[in-house]
C-alpha cells in the first residue's frame, strides 16, 4: 500500500518537474525571441519628434507624397512618406508592389538612418487598391489629415 | 420571383430555427416532445440549410442584383466558378456555410445508432444548441438573403485575388474542420455531464476527431499552397496572424487526437482530453472572430461590423465559460488514475501534449501580442517572422525526438535499452547519412541537421512499423495511418528545413530579350504581349527556361488589369520539377519601361506537400479504419 502510493507521488512528482522545466525553457525562449524580433510601427511625425530607433529595423507608414518618387537607377527608388505634417526621405532597391502609387498609402520597413533617412529593405504588398493599412489610417487620424470614413 | 426567394429562404431558416430549438430538449429534461425522434428534427434542419443554401447558390447564379448579397459580392461577367465560390467568399455566405457545416454533422451523428443513447442525445442537443444560436445570428444580424433597396445593374464583383479554383474549395474544407470540432465538443459535454468519459466514450468519438483534424489540416494545407502560388511572395507560410489563427486549433487538435487514442485504450487522460476538446473548438471560434471580425486586415476580412464581432466574442465566452464551470464541477468524477509506469507510450504522448501547448503558447503570444500593445497602448509593432522559427525549431527537435521513442514503447513499462538495442540499424545507419550530408552540403547548422537527422529516423521507423508483414499474411495494422502520418511528418518537416536552406531568390529589371540567370538556369525573355481573359485583361511574358543550351520549358507569368472591382494582380508561373520548384513573378512599376522579375528557386516543395497529403491520409484511414484488432506489441 505504502509502495504503491510512494512510487505514484514520485510519478506525479517526475511528471510536475518535467512539466515545469519545460513551461520555464518556453517562458524564457518566448520572452528572449520576442525581443529580439518585434518591428515597432511610426509615423513620420513620430520618427521626427521622438528621435528614436536608429539603427534598428523599424516600420514606417504614410502617403507617398504626390511628386515625390523618382528612380536613382531601374532599380533603386527615392520617395517621401508624408503623414501631412512630416515627410521621410525613403530610399528603396528592390520590386515596387503593383498597387505602389503616389498619394496612397504605404507601408515600408527598414532602418532609420543617422542623417535622416530612411532605408527601406521592404515595401510591404496591398491586396487591393483601396485596401489602407489599419496603421496609416491611424497615423493619418492622428495628423489629422484623415478624410475617409 | 425574388421577393418569392426571399420569403422562402427566410422561412427555411425559420424552420430551422425552430427545430434546433426543439433539439435542445434533452438538456432541460423536457419529456414533452420525446415522440419526435432526434434523427427527424436533424433531417429537418438539414435539409432547410441545404435548400437555402442551394436558394443562395442559385442567386448568384443566375446574378440577382435586387440581393444585396449577390450585388456586392458578384458581377454578371464573372466565370460560372467564381460566381459558385462568391457564395461563400463573403460574410453572410460563409456563416450560411458554417452552419450548413453544422447541421451537416449534426444529422450524421444522429443517424448512428449507439449503445448510450443519453449520449447521443445529450450530444444532439449541444449541438442544436449551437445550430440555434448561429442561425439567430444570421437571421437578425447577417442576413444572406437581404434584398437591398436600390436596383442596380450589375453587382461589384469578387476580389480577384479570391477568383482561384482552389479558393473555391480551401473555405469549406476548413470550415469542416473547424466545425468538425464543434461536435466533438457537444460530445465533450455530454460526456461531462454524465460523468461518462470512458472507452467507450473514447471509441466513439474518434473517428469524428480524426476526420475533423483530416479536414483542417487540409483546410490549411490548401490555404498555404494558395498563398504559394498566387500572393507570389515565394513562400508558403509567412506567420501571418490569419494563418496562425488556423494553425492554434490545429495545434490543439492534434494533442487531442493523441489523446483520445490514450484514453481509448488506457482508461486515462480524461481531463486533458476534455480539456482539448474545449480548447480546439474555442480556438477555431477565436480564428473566426479574429479573421471576420476586422481586427486582422487581410483578404479574409470581409466586413468590420462590430455586431458580428461581438456575437461571436459573447458566443466565445459562453462556451468556454459555460464549458469550463461544467468542467470545474464535474472534473474530480471523470478521473480515473493513472496506472501506467514512467517509461510508457502514454508519458511520451503527455510529453509531447506539453511541447504541442507550448508551441501554441508560442503562436498565441507572437499572434496576440501586437493586438494587446495596439489596444491598451496604443503602439503598434509587428512580430517577425523570426521569431516563431528561432523559438519553435528547439521545441520541434524535442517533438520529433519523442515522436520516434514514444509509438514503439509499449503502454506498459518498457525498458529504454530495449527499445535503442532493437532501433540499433536504423540509429547507426541514419546517423553515418546524416554525417555525410553534413559533410557534403556545409549550408545546414546544427540545428538544422539535428532535425533532418530525426527526421529521417522517424521516417524510417514509422515506415518499418507501418508496413512491416505480421506473420504470412500482410495484415492491414491498426496503427496504419498512425505510421503514414507520422513518417509524412518527417517527410514534410526534411522538406522545410532543407526548403529553407536551399531556397534561391534574385530579382531582375529585364526587358524583352534579355538573358537572367539564377543557379545555373538561364531565363530567356522571349516576348510580353496582351491577351484578354474571361474578366481581365493582362500582360504575358514568355520566358524560355535554359541550362547547358537546352531549353527545358516555358514560363508565363502574367500582370492581370480586373475592372470590377479595380485591381492588379500579378500570376506567378511555376515549373514543378522532381527536386525543386522554379517560380516566376513579375511586377510592373508604374511609370518605367522595363519590367520586374522576380526568380525563385524553391527545392523540395513537391516533397512537401506530399509530406502534408501523407498527414491527411493518416488521419483519414485511423478514421475508416475498421478497428479489427491485430494489437502491435
Amino acid at each position: 500500500m505504502t509502495a504503491g502510493v510512494t512510487k505514484t507521488v514520485k510519478k506525479r512528482l517526475t511528471k510536475f518537474l518535467l512539466s515545469l522545466i519545460i513551461v520555464s525553457i518556453a517562458v524564457l525562449l518566448i520572452v528572449y525571441n520576442l525581443r529580439d524580433n518585434i518591428v515597432y510601427f511610426y509615423s513620420p511625425s513620430d520618427l521626427i519628434e521622438e528621435n528614436l530607433n536608429r539603427g534598428q529595423i523599424i516600420r514606417l507608414g504614410g502617403l507617398v507624397e504626390t511628386d515625390s518618387v523618382f528612380n536613382e537607377s531601374e532599380s533603386i527608388f527615392h520617395f517621401k512618406v508624408s503623414d501631412g505634417n512630416e515627410h521621410i526621405n525613403v530610399k528603396y532597391e528592390g520590386i515596387l508592389p503593383n498597387l505602389f502609387a503616389e498619394d496612397k498609402g504605404v507601408v515600408v520597413e527598414g532602418i532609420y538612418m543617422n542623417d535622416g533617412r530612411f532605408i527601406a529593405n521592404k515595401v510591404l504588398a496591398k491586396h487591393d487598391e483601396n485596401y489602407m493599412p489599419p496603421e496609416v489610417i491611424q497615423t493619418l487620424k492622428d495628423s489629422g489629415n484623415w478624410q475617409g470614413q | 420571383m425574388s421577393t418569392t426567394i426571399y420569403y422562402i429562404s427566410n422561412i427555411l431558416i425559420i424552420i430551422c430555427l425552430a427545430s434546433s430549438l426543439l433539439q435542445t430538449r434533452y438538456l432541460f429534461n423536457i419529456n414533452k416532445f420525446n415522440n419526435l425522434s432526434i434523427s427527424f428534427l436533424a433531417t429537418i434542419q438539414l435539409f432547410s440549410i441545404l435548400i437555402a443554401f442551394g436558394l443562395l447558390i442559385y442567386l448568384f447564379l443566375i446574378s440577382d442584383f435586387s440581393f444585396e448579397l449577390v450585388y456586392l459580392n458578384s458581377h454578371s461577367e464573372k466565370p460560372l466558378i467564381y460566381k459558385l465560390s462568391g457564395v461563400w467568399g463573403n460574410h453572410e455566405g460563409s456563416m450560411l456555410l458554417w452552419i450548413l457545416i453544422l447541421v451537416l454533422f449534426n444529422f450524421f451523428f444522429s443517424l448512428f445508432s449507439f449503445k448510450r443513447k443519453i449520449f447521443q442525445n445529450l450530444t444532439v442537443s449541444v449541438q442544436s444548441l449551437m445550430i440555434f444560436g448561429f442561425t439567430l445570428f444570421i437571421l437578425f444580424l447577417s442576413n444572406p438573403f437581404k434584398l437591398s433597396e436600390n436596383n442596380y445593374a450589375d453587382g461589384i464583383g469578387l476580389n480577384p485575388i479570391l477568383q482561384d479554383p482552389l479558393l473555391a474549395i480551401h473555405p469549406p474544407v476548413l470550415y469542416l474542420g473547424y466545425v468538425g470540432f464543434s461536435l466533438v465538443f457537444s460530445f465533450a459535454i455530454a460526456g461531462l455531464i454524465c460523468k461518462e468519459i470512458d472507452k467507450t466514450w473514447a471509441s466513439i468519438i474518434k473517428p469524428w476527431v480524426f476526420i475533423a483534424w483530416s479536414f483542417l489540416t487540409a483546410g490549411i494545407a490548401l490555404g498555404s499552397f494558395w498563398a504559394y502560388y498566387e500572393l507570389g511572395w515565394g513562400g508558403y507560410w509567412f506567420w501571418d496572424p490569419v494563418e496562425n489563427a488556423s494553425l492554434m486549433p490545429w495545434l490543439a487538435a492534434t494533442a487531442l487526437i493523441h489523446c483520445v487514442v490514450v484514453l481509448e485504450k488506457k482508461n486515462t487522460m480524461q481531463s486533458w482530453t476534455i480539456v482539448l476538446a474545449i480548447m480546439t473548438f474555442s480556438l477555431s471560434l477565436i480564428g473566426t472572430f479574429l479573421v471576420r471580425s476586422g481586427i486582422l486586415n487581410s483578404v479574409h476580412t470581409f466586413a468590420s461590423d462590430p455586431g458580428r464581432g461581438l456575437f461571436i466574442l459573447i458566443f466565445l465566452f459562453i462556451v468556454l465559460f459555460g464549458s469550463f464551470f461544467l468542467f470545474a464541477i464535474q472534473s474530480e468524477k471523470i478521473n480515473k488514475p493513472d496506472l501506467s509506469s514512467l517509461v510508457s507510450r502514454s508519458t511520451g504522448i503527455q510529453i509531447n501534449n506539453w511541447l504541442l501547448m507550448t508551441i501554441l503558447s508560442v503562436v498565441f503570444i507572437g499572434t496576440m501580442y501586437p493586438l494587446a500593445t495596439d489596444l491598451f497602448l496604443n503602439q503598434s509593432l509587428t512580430v517577425g517572422p523570426q521569431y516563431y522559427a528561432i523559438t519553435i525549431t528547439p521545441l520541434i527537435i524535442i517533438f520529433i525526438f519523442f515522436m520516434i521513442f514514444s509509438p514503439r514503447l509499449g503502454w506498459k513499462e518498457s525498458k529504454l535499452i530495449n527499445l535503442i538495442m532493437s532501433m540499433r540499424f536504423i540509429l547507426i545507419s541514419v546517423l553515418s547519412l546524416s554525417f555525410i550530408i553534413s559533410l557534403y552540403f556545409d549550408l545546414f547548422n546544427l540545428s538544422e541537421i539535428t532535425i533532418i537527422f530525426l527526421s529521417l529516423i522517424l521516417v524510417f521507423t514509422s515506415l518499418k512499423s507501418g508496413f512491416r508483414p505480421s506473420g504470412k499474411n500482410t495484415i492491414i495494422k491498426s496503427n496504419l495511418g498512425q505510421n503514414i502520418a507520422h513518417a509524412g511528418f518527417g517527410i514534410f518537416m526534411i522538406a522545410v528545413v532543407s526548403n529553407a536552406v536551399y531556397s534561391k531568390e534574385k530579382i531582375y529589371d529585364a526587358k524583352v530579350g534579355d538573358s537572367l540567370e539564377l543557379s545555373g538556369y538561364i531565363f530567356n525573355f522571349k516576348k510580353i504581349e496582351q491577351v484578354e481573359g474571361a474578366n481581365f485583361n493582362s500582360l504575358k511574358a514568355y520566358i524560355d527556361l535554359e541550362k547547358e543550351e537546352k531549353i527545358l520549358d516555358e514560363f508565363t507569368p502574367e500582370i492581370r488589369f480586373y475592372s470590377d472591382p479595380p485591381t492588379i494582380t500579378s500570376e506567378t508561373s511555376i515549373i514543378h520539377k522532381f527536386f525543386s520548384d522554379i517560380y516566376v513573378v513579375m511586377n510592373v512599376p508604374q511609370n518605367q519601361q522595363s519590367v520586374s522579375v522576380r526568380l525563385h528557386i524553391k527545392p523540395f516543395m513537391n516533397i512537401l506537400w506530399f509530406g502534408v497529403i501523407m498527414i491527411i491520409l493518416g488521419g483519414l484511414i485511423t478514421a475508416f479504419l475498421k478497428r479489427t484488432r491485430i494489437d502491435e506489441v
